[in-house]
């Protein structure tokens, strides 16, 4: 089987398990909301100063809600020795994580998808013009996080403290990601026009993917198998 | 022969160090627009640069590891990590308390301090890991690969960040007061920053020769156990 | 300017403290290193003069 054969069939794998139980991406769900709401007593809904904070505020939703489903994404092969299993199995790791990557992607993408039109009602914002560039900026930022964290999941999913030390390794190493991410939203939902200035964090969106890519996908096997 | 070293390097920094310091107090003169807290710099850029350079020596030492597999390398990763993370530490501190008499605030979100407390911060993440994995090759394994991870994110973090902090004007902590300083005062500088590398040296050192310890303890555990 | 020097004091006692507090906390270790050596050697050396059963 090819290497993309392989990856696609564990991410449908991941993704049939998550369909069937609707565990991780509820609870993802729900966390999102909750976030949003408690962003509310913070800040003023409706006004100007939200519309500067948009794009940090629904980047940081994304980020803390996602590491719920990153964190399942290795944890859910505990059970019954799987990861032992699809370890041993004719898959390289490169494969497995890839897999895992466009699984999660996917749940994640969706997550996001659901929690951005509550977000635009809960903040009186108007949803952007120029929707497409802000879906391509979600796509990017998303599978930076994606790919990162995933790592990081299979590095600490034998440790004791996996739900703690998850989210220290993994979010000063999305800083850069999500900086871009969040500039550009900010300038997207506000409806100001992209000056060039902010083009640098497209390719920085991409050289960031491309890199960790990878970097992970060279650096996988040595943390699952040795 | 190694404790040698370790007794030269201390002596030679020390008496670097305390020269330095009557240079600092006694030949300088303050500076201009900063007056007497311009000598903070004294001590924050040479531990800025040695905390810097920690990244990519523990990235070097990791990637052996990996291709060579012998503990000791990561036993001198871990080291330089942790030496390097003092010096970190030490930076920030400084870096904030010259913040506080030239801008009046403690903290200020400068791409400068920011990316330090970001590397501060993977810093933490690499110890908390080797905290939590107790079988040695487990440990060595995954924190070279968080090693690696974190030299190259350090290096898209200092470039983001100044990118970031260039589109949102703020206040820029600029060590350098007009471009460039006089040559008296810069000398110290350089003096401080061997001082502090031998510093460091001697640090990893001897953190090394413990991490060997420890080495020989979970052999002679294991040995122990054999019976 | 005399809060300079002050400030200036400070700035050079945290840089000294953290090292102190650093090396202080490596003769620390060192001791537990020590004795837990000792410890482990004690413990094969019993094991290995117990009369085999």
């Amino acid at each position: 089987m090819s290497f993309l054969q392989q990856a696609l069939a564990i991410a449908g794998k991941d993704l049939r398990s998550e369909i069937r139980s609707k565990e991780t991406v509820n609870a993802s769900l729900s966390f999102a909301l909750v976030i949003l709401m408690l962003f509310s007593f913070a800040f003023d809904p409706g006004s100007d100063q939200v519309r500067e904070i948009s794009g940090g505020l629904l980047w940081l939703v994304y980020a803390f809600a996602g590491t719920l489903i990153l964190n399942r994404s290795f944890a859910r092969e505990l059970v019954n020795d799987c990861l032992d299993a699809l370890i041993s199995s004719p898959a390289s790791g490169a494969q497995l994580f890839f897999g895992k990557c466009l699984a999660n992607y996917l749940l994640l993408m969706v997550v996001e998808c659901v929690s951005f039109p509550v977000f635009i009602i809960f903040y009186n914002a108007r949803w952007p013009a120029r929707w497409g560039l802000l879906f391509l900026v979600m796509l990017l930022g998303t599978w930076g996080i994606t790919v990162i964290g995933t790592l990081f999941s299979a590095m600490t999913v034998n440790l004791r403290l996996r739900e703690l030390m998850l989210p220290t390794l993994v979010y000063p190493m999305l800083i850069p990601a999500l900086l871009g991410a969040i500039r550009l939203s900010t300038v997207l939902i506000a409806g100001e026009a992209l000056e060039t200035d902010d083009q640098i964090w497209f390719k920085l969106l991409a050289g960031f993917d491309v890199i960790f890519t990878v970097l992970s996908l060279a650096l996988v096997e040595i943390v699952l198998v040795g | 022969m190694r404790l040698k070293i370790i007794l030269a390097l201390s002596v030679l920094s020390g008496l670097i160090l305390s020269w330095n310091l009557h240079t600092m107090f006694l030949k300088v003169p303050d500076e201009l627009n900063q007056g007497a807290i311009f000598r903070i710099i004294y001590f924050h850029v040479p531990s800025a640069i040695t905390s810097f350079a920690g990244f990519f020596l523990a990235m070097f030492c990791s990637v052996g590891y990996l291709i060579k597999k012998d503990l000791r390398f990561d036993s001198v990763a871990a080291s330089i990590t942790e030496v390097s993370f003092a010096f970190t530490t030490i930076t920030l501190i400084t870096g904030s308390i010259w913040g506080r008499i030239i801008w009046g605030i403690w903290w200020t979100w400068d791409y400068r301090l920011t990316s330090f407390f970001i590397c501060w911060l993977l810093y933490v993440g690499y110890l908390m890991l080797r905290r939590a994995i107790d079988d040695p090759t487990t440990r060595a394994r995954l924190c070279a690969v968080l090693s690696i991870f974190a030299c190259v994110d350090v290096v898209i973090v200092w470039k983001s960040i100044e990118w970031f902090r260039t589109q949102h004007p703020g206040p820029v902590l600029s060590i350098r007061s007009g471009g460039g300083m006089a040559p008296g005062m810069e000398a110290p500088i350089w003096w401080n920053f061997l001082a502090l590398v031998m510093l460091a040296t001697v640090l990893v050192l001897i953190r090394m020769r413990q991490e060997a310890m420890q080495r020989e303890i979970d052999t002679m555990r294991r040995y122990a156990h054999a019976f | 300017m005399d809060q300079n020097y002050t400030f200036m004091f400070y700035g050079f006692l945290v840089a000294w403290l953290v090292v102190i507090i650093y090396v202080i906390s490596i003769a620390l270790r060192e001791r537990k290193l020590r004795a837990e050596l000792d410890r482990v050697k004690r413990m094969v050396d019993d094991r290995e003069h117990e009369p085999k059963r």
